[in-house]
């Protein structure tokens, strides 16, 4: 693989080049949340003081709320117009474990129906990923296979090993962005061999783990102890928050609003830890908590598995440590009893 | 129905938008019970009037713009086109403003989504249509379709109960059953009533008494989930298989095509790998949430 490098200071002056071309979106602390947001172009002081984004890179390309049509009556009948979105952007700074969950949203979006609404964005992305160097405690990504410095799913890959950041070129797409010859250099092989280095020492920073070894079946197979699933959820309080911040979940809510003759339709987040998203007039299949949480813990690692053959989860550990009261999904599965064990089914 | 055959519904996606509806225009208004209203109505774009066709058992989402989005199952026939009809409920608020609509209002439609009801499997079989309350609606479209074709099937059966009289839905689609002499039709409500001339009891007891011949047969049942849970054992003590009995299931949806996430049993969604599964199916499914 080609390797270049570009020295911390001169990081701006990179930056600069892209947001001419691109709406550049970087790590953004704003009322004590990051999130990727648009950048000021002032500094790149976020390079030192970021660990990763509470909003994960999923609100760049689903927005917690976004306008679907507009529609109008008017007197020969109601008429509906589309936003246009899509403008070429950058995302930098997206780490390892949110670059795989940008790929497993794809996946949802674009199998058997195309969504117009997440594509034009997503299609209009150029993502560009950032070696995670200072893992949380509630950061477990090595269990899903995922290293800290990783370059799938993104078209650049920076990794910080010093006064430089190393610089893997991934796609054609990605190595377009780099003709600055002045500030991009070629990577030595001292540079590549210190990338090498981290793969290995900054893995074994993350030190919580959970084995997941044949979980969708696991997870089957006690899919119907309700007791386990009731002790699983017994402190959950049903907020929702690490669904809402979850870099995988993606289900949505659909909206109307109107005003007189004006109107439009909106799509938000939803989530399953509340009842209303199941709530039908007459009953609800997902009346008591214990089966929203099951829904949560098997929708990611038994459903989407069996539907796309991917597990929806990357271990970035935010469930964890942004749940209110400590809830800890990695104990709900180191609990899910090995398939010969399990529990019989009630 | 497979991913090839949906994504040839996709050429009735309006701009390439999933989520972008028709305008349909209503144009005939049927008050079918106190709280059931039929709606038939038609594209105002022509071309679609046209082209568009869909299978017994899909569904549809109808919008008021304003208030939202509802699901509905397309409940007249594919061989009696001409328009769409749709059976509202009075229970939400869309439901409670599609009742509220007069006839030339525009509304939005998207569809048709879904699998639909198995005709191969049903050709040259008995059939027995097991259907409560508004889930006749899915069953009336299978069951003029088979009419339609009549020689392609052999003897039809139809058990419909609703709690009274007064909330018997598509009460003309009866007359005309009841008077075909090649349908077997017995209708039921739950508690007797002074002038009523048909069976009493709930819909699985009826089906009890008629006992039709599981040989060679499908049941096809729709219903309120409870009279569905009830039927199924009714059906394998007539000796009906699981693999013979096929149900169409509802669920809360918003988006019908698989992404917004709220309608799955298990992996499957209601919306995308159903709404129409066999009692085969059911019973292997991972969940009691059905």
């Amino acid at each position: 693989m080609n390797s270049k490098k570009i020295n911390k200071k001169d990081l701006k002056k990179l930056l600069d080049t892209w947001r001419r071309d691109f709406n550049l979106i970087v790590p953004v602390l704003e009322n004590e949340v990051i999130t990727m947001d648009v950048w000021d172009g002032k500094d790149t002081a976020f390079i030192d003081w970021y660990r990763n984004t509470v909003v994960p890179p999923k609100a760049n390309f689903l927005p917690p709320g976004e306008k679907m049509i507009s529609f109008e009556k008017k007197k020969d009948g109601i008429v509906l117009e589309i936003p246009r979105n899509g403008q070429r952007q950058i995302i930098f700074g997206v780490r390892p474990c949110d670059a795989r969950s940008i790929a497993i949203i794809d996946d949802v979006f674009t199998e058997t129906y195309e969504d117009t609404y997440y594509l034009s964005r997503r299609n209009n992305t150029i993502v560009i990923g950032l070696s995670c160097n200072s893992p949380y405690d509630s950061c477990f990504c090595t269990s899903l296979n995922i290293n800290p410095v990783e370059s799938a799913h993104v078209d650049l890959l920076f990794t910080d090993i010093g006064d430089d950041l190393l610089i893997e070129e991934i796609t054609e797409r990605g190595k377009g962005l780099l003709n600055m010859p002045d500030t991009i250099k070629k990577a030595t092989k001292a540079d590549t061999e210190k990338g090498q280095a981290l793969k290995d020492s900054l893995a074994a920073k993350v030190t919580k783990q959970v084995n997941v070894k044949d979980m969708e079946h696991r997870l089957q197979a006690c899919f119907n102890d309700r007791e386990f699933w009731e002790k699983a959820a017994a402190k959950c309080i049903g907020c929702g928050i690490c669904t809402f911040l979850c870099p995988t979940c993606f289900c949505f809510d659909i909206n109307d609003e109107m005003l007189k003759k004006q109107g439009a339709r909106y799509r938000s987040w939803d989530s399953c830890s509340f009842k209303a998203y199941t709530r039908m007039p007459m009953e609800n299949p997902r009346e008591e908590r214990w089966r929203r949480v099951r829904q949560k813990v098997c929708h990611k690692y038994q459903f989407l598995p069996a539907n796309l053959g991917v597990t929806a989860c990357t271990g970035c550990g935010r469930c964890i440590r942004l749940c209110p009261v400590n809830w800890d999904i990695t104990q709900v599965l180191a609990g899910v009893p090995q398939k010969e064990a399990a529990r019989s089914a009630k | 129905m497979t991913v090839t055959q949906i994504s040839q519904r996709k050429k009735y996606l309006a701009q390439d938008n999933v989520y972008l509806p028709h305008i349909v225009v209503v144009e005939k208004i049927i008050e079918e019970t106190p709280s059931v209203r039929t709606l038939h109505f038609h594209f105002k774009d022509d071309t679609l009037n046209r082209e568009f066709t869909f299978d017994p058992g899909q569904f549809a989402e109808l919008s008021v713009f304003g208030v939202g989005e509802a699901t509905f199952c397309i409940s007249n026939s594919p061989t009696r086109q001409g328009h769409l009809e749709c059976g509202i409920n009075r229970v939400g608020l869309v439901t409670n403003a599609l009742h509220r609509l007069g006839t030339g209002a525009e509304i939005g439609f998207r569809g048709p989504y879904g699998n639909s009801f198995p005709l191969d499997d049903m050709r040259g079989k008995d059939l027995v249509f097991v259907g409560g309350g508004i889930g006749l609606a899915p069953l009336r479209s299978l069951i003029w379709n088979v009419i339609d074709n009549r020689d392609k099937y052999g003897a039809i059966a139809i058990i419909y109960g609703a709690r009274s009289a007064a909330d018997l839905c598509f009460k003309y689609d009866l007359d005309s059953w009841k008077n075909d002499k090649t349908v077997n039709t017995a209708v039921t409500i739950d508690r007797n009533e002074s002038g009523w001339q048909g069976k009493v009891g709930f819909v699985p007891a009826v089906l009890g008494e008629m006992a039709p011949s599981a040989r060679n047969a499908m049941a096809v049942v729709c219903g309120p989930p409870v009279m569905i849970r009830n039927t199924f054992p009714v059906l394998e003590k007539l000796g009906f298989a699981p693999e013979q009995i096929v149900t169409t299931l509802e669920k809360k949806m918003k988006c019908g095509i698989g992404k917004c996430g709220r309608c799955n049993i298990g992996n499957l969604y209601v919306c995308r790998d159903g709404p129409v599964f066999t009692y085969a199916q059911i019973k292997n499914f991972i969940s009691d949430e059905y």
